[in-house]
């Protein structure tokens, strides 16, 4: 090869490169005001909305909570308070104690006076047996409340066991330690009963960070700003993904995945799809996939609805160790998901969802973070050759990182402008001081976490969930 | 200025390229130094309203009470009463006042009921707030229509009825909503006349609002539903079956046994599931004739309507469903028989490989 064939070569992937990279944020610009836009009228329409009749109606629709329990001893008891506190009427807990290997039913059947029950299971959906079988409580006041113990097969078949468990029309698949907002259920189930010229087969809630929040009694009291650096990044990243992305996407109808942390389902059409889908690490991604899929497939006019009020906090890894198996764990998700489905991918049968969602989370969610280490490496390989002008890095170094900082506090002031949650003093200061320095703290663990999770989907199989040590969101309680 | 020559000069030379990156991290920092800026003025103002809110919403909430608290006839406004209502008409020309103002009493309304309900419409009417609120459903942006409507319906204000009823038909949902939930809030059965001729679908949501509204009244004049069980509207329709039977209109029946032939699949299952409330035996011979032809949610609900209703000459066809594929009609058809014929049922022979069979047999012997 001649020198010019070199650099022709060169020339071709810096021109790929800077493609990627201004496609990147042309994207981003474009979801930013599609993400407004639909805030806005999000608000707006939601703005004199009596919930009230809803509640407490007869004829509102069933819907079961399921929540999948796995050596959650710790706060097991707290957990199920908060989610019997709900304000909708007609609905259940369904908590699946998936194989504990700690004490965890135990705990429930004291707390909540629950004795073995004749529960007959509709089989709709494989999952593994049951253990002890089905509980309720002997105490009016938890009668909405049925624990199931099975033997330990994974989150997801936990979920599927719930499906079966369930005789509501709707279900509401939830992690167990989340806090779930007393009016959340009634949010939730609005766009399925609100929507007429197309079928909503599911709708994500946005998820809050609640690290350093103040809980009493599975309710959550004060909201405050944790003091670690981590933490308040990961608030930040959370903006950034449910008030910018995933609002814009649910505008675009192209919500290719809600939280598994708390999302409502149509029943009938996840028993239908198989449920949940036991070999993959990315379950909640990956069900909605094949929802769509099929509703693609039948031709049905269908909605992923996404609702931006802060319904659900969870407790965010403290620690980058457990920041990096979760992250690790998404990343496996995403590109498992992706194989399973790559038949949508760029396929106009699949319309939007083959056309713009599924190329969108391959080039820039599955792509992205090998992208970006092949450019790391051929920057340090320049500076290897002495073949770096500086003043032109500068430039480029300089407007990706200020653009970075600029679309995070877009995503702050979305949340200012919307529902405000963090209203103390001196707490902007740190969100902006954190912003500036996310890029250079925050992002390599991220980066290293999805490197390493694309490592360890091609060559170490074995790894499923790792691990989640949670010091409880009680630890606040006043 | 020789070092700004320098950096210009060195500017000038650069590729077109790096010249509009560098001219991008020169916009974005400006910007962002803005957006900093206005970050700071935004939170401080958010706070300092916030703060204002409560303050008013506390005096005004003290105020109203003393206003109640002022009169003795709801019929008449003392003089006391007069004062605070002149007080409040210069009050309320600022927007933001008259916003906190509408908040505490629709608060209020929403928690109280009888002569001090009647009163604080009185003093929304005296205060001039109505003509805000009438203004309102006059306004360009449907959100203001629909806010408009939302106040005059909190302050069941009938007169502006002519007004709202042409809204029915807006082209805004959210404005359609409003305005169906003041008729029948302040209207109840007469005000669910906009159903006769309604071109949009009346979602579930609003359905349940409707009739959440309705039954907060008693001894109504109950309309006669059977026009709206014969819509072209399904919607419609959908809503009158969950009125025939919240309501028990088993006089509307000929007109809901019609509806078992309908074309769509929804209103049939409901259908079945209305003459099941109402222990409906007519529809039987119809329904089973029919049976094989129906979707699998149209059997569920024709079962269920058994398992009210189901009696010795339903046996044959019982029999024919306890071995159903289907987990649920095999389930309902096995308590039927238990129901119809326990000796049969206690007899019955079900092979080792049923297992699903078993345990529904065992189910229903240990419930």
């Amino acid at each position: 090869m001649d020198s010019s064939t070199v650099r022709l070569i060169l020339l071709i992937i810096h021109i790929l490169f800077f493609i990627y990279a201004f496609s990147v944020i042309f994207s981003y610009v474009f979801l930013s005001f599609i993400s407004a836009l639909e805030s806005s009228q999000y608000i707006k329409r939601n703005s004199f909305v009596n919930y009230n009749e809803i509640l407490s109606s007869t004829v509102s629709p069933s819907i079961s909570i399921i929540a999948p329990a796995y050596n959650e001893s710790l706060n097991i008891i707290e957990n199920v308070r908060s989610l019997l506190s709900s304000h909708y009427v007609n609905y259940d807990v369904i908590i699946v104690n998936d194989g504990s290997k700690d004490d965890s039913l135990e705990k429930l059947i004291k707390a909540y006076d629950l004795v073995k029950v004749n529960y007959l299971i509709n089989y709709q959906v494989p999952t593994k047996p049951l253990r002890q079988g089905v509980f309720k409580s002997t105490n009016p006041a938890f009668e909405k409340l049925i624990v199931v113990d099975k033997e330990n097969g994974g989150k997801a078949d936990a979920l599927n066991c719930g499906l079966n468990i369930s005789q509501s029309k709707y279900v509401a698949c939830i992690d167990v330690d989340c806090l779930l907002l007393e009016d959340s259920l009634q949010k939730m189930i609005k766009p399925f009963l609100e929507l007429t010229d197309v079928k909503v087969i599911a709708s994500g809630g946005v998820i809050r960070i609640a690290n350093a929040c103040e809980i009493k009694e599975g309710k959550l009291i004060n909201i405050n700003l944790p003091s670690k650096f981590i933490e308040i990044a990961q608030i930040l990243e959370y903006l950034r993904s449910f008030l910018l992305g995933r609002m814009a996407w649910s505008r675009l109808n192209g919500l290719l995945v809600i939280s598994g942390a708390f999302g409502m389902f149509d029943k009938k059409i996840a028993i239908e799809v198989g449920g949940y889908n036991t070999k993959t690490v990315g379950e909640d991604m990956e069900i909605i996939v094949r929802m769509r899929r099929r509703m693609e497939e039948e031709n049905i006019k269908y909605k992923v609805a996404y609702i931006p009020d802060p319904l659900c906090w969870t407790e965010a890894p403290d620690n980058y160790k457990i920041l990096i198996s979760q992250r690790n764990r998404w990343t496996r998700g995403t590109i498992e998901v992706l194989k399973i489905h790559r038949k949508i991918g760029f396929n106009p049968k699949y319309r939007l969802l083959g056309m713009l969602s599924y190329p969108y989370w391959f080039f820039y969610e599955r792509l992205a973070p090998i992208i970006e280490v092949i450019g790391i490496l051929y920057f340090i390989v320049l500076i290897a050759l002495d073949n770096v002008r500086w003043d032109y890095a500068l430039a480029f170094f300089l407007s990706a990182y200020l653009f970075t900082i600029m679309f995070t506090i877009i995503a702050i002031f979305s949340e200012e402008l919307t529902y405000h949650q963090y209203t103390k003093k001196g707490t902007g200061f740190k969100l902006l001081l954190v912003t500036l320095l996310e890029p250079f703290v925050l992002h390599p663990f991220i980066l290293y976490a999805a490197i390493k999770g694309n490592i360890d989907y091609y060559f170490n199989k074995k790894i499923k969930w790792g691990e989640m040590t949670r010091k409880g969101l009680s630890k606040t309680e006043s | 200025m020789n070092n700004s020559q320098s950096v210009l000069e060195y500017f000038m030379q650069l590729p077109t390229l790096v010249k509009a990156v560098w001219l991008i991290s020169i916009v974005l920092f400006i910007l962002i130094l803005g957006l900093i800026l206005y970050l700071k003025i935004l939170r401080i103002y958010l706070r300092k309203n916030e703060k204002e809110q409560i303050k008013y919403q506390k005096i005004y909430e003290e105020n109203l009470i003393n206003y109640l608290y002022a009169g003795d006839d709801v019929n008449e406004i003392s003089e006391e009463q007069q004062l605070f209502i002149n007080k409040t008409k210069i009050e309320i020309l600022n927007t933001f006042n008259r916003k906190v103002l509408i908040s505490v009493m629709s608060k209020l309304v929403n928690d109280i009921s009888g002569e001090i309900a009647v009163s604080i419409h009185k003093f929304y009417y005296e205060t001039g707030l109505i003509n805000y609120s009438l203004k309102k459903i006059k306004a360009r942006k449907w959100e203001i229509i629909a806010s408009g409507i939302d106040e005059l319906t909190q302050f069941e204000v009938k007169q502006a009825h002519n007004k709202i009823e042409k809204l029915i038909k807006h082209p805004h949902k959210e404005v359609r909503n409003q305005a169906q939930l003041y008729l029948v809030n302040l209207f109840q059965f007469q005000g669910l006349n906009f159903l006769n001729n309604l071109e949009y679908q009346l979602s579930e949501w609003n359905q349940i609002q409707l009739l959440e509204i309705l039954q907060k009244f008693d001894n109504q004049e109950i309309t006669n539903i059977s026009n709206w069980l014969k819509s072209n509207n399904i919607s419609v329709v959908m809503f009158a079956l969950k009125l025939a039977k919240v309501y028990n209109q088993f006089e509307s029946k000929d007109a809901l046994l019609d509806l078992l032939k309908h074309p769509n699949e929804e209103i049939r299952v409901q259908t079945i599931d209305v003459l099941s409330y109402f222990f409906d035996t007519e529809c039987k011979e119809y329904l089973k004739s029919n049976f094989n032809n129906s979707s699998k949610s149209e059997q569920i609900a024709f079962l269920k309507l058994l398992e009210n209703t189901g009696d010795a000459s339903d046996e044959n066809f019982i029999l024919e469903n306890i071995n159903h594929p289907n987990f649920k009609i095999k389930l309902a058809s096995l308590k039927i028989l238990k129901e119809i014929n326990p000796t049969k049922f206690n007899n019955l022979e079900i092979s080792e490989s049923d297992t699903a069979s078993k345990r529904i047999v065992e189910f229903i012997n240990n419930n």
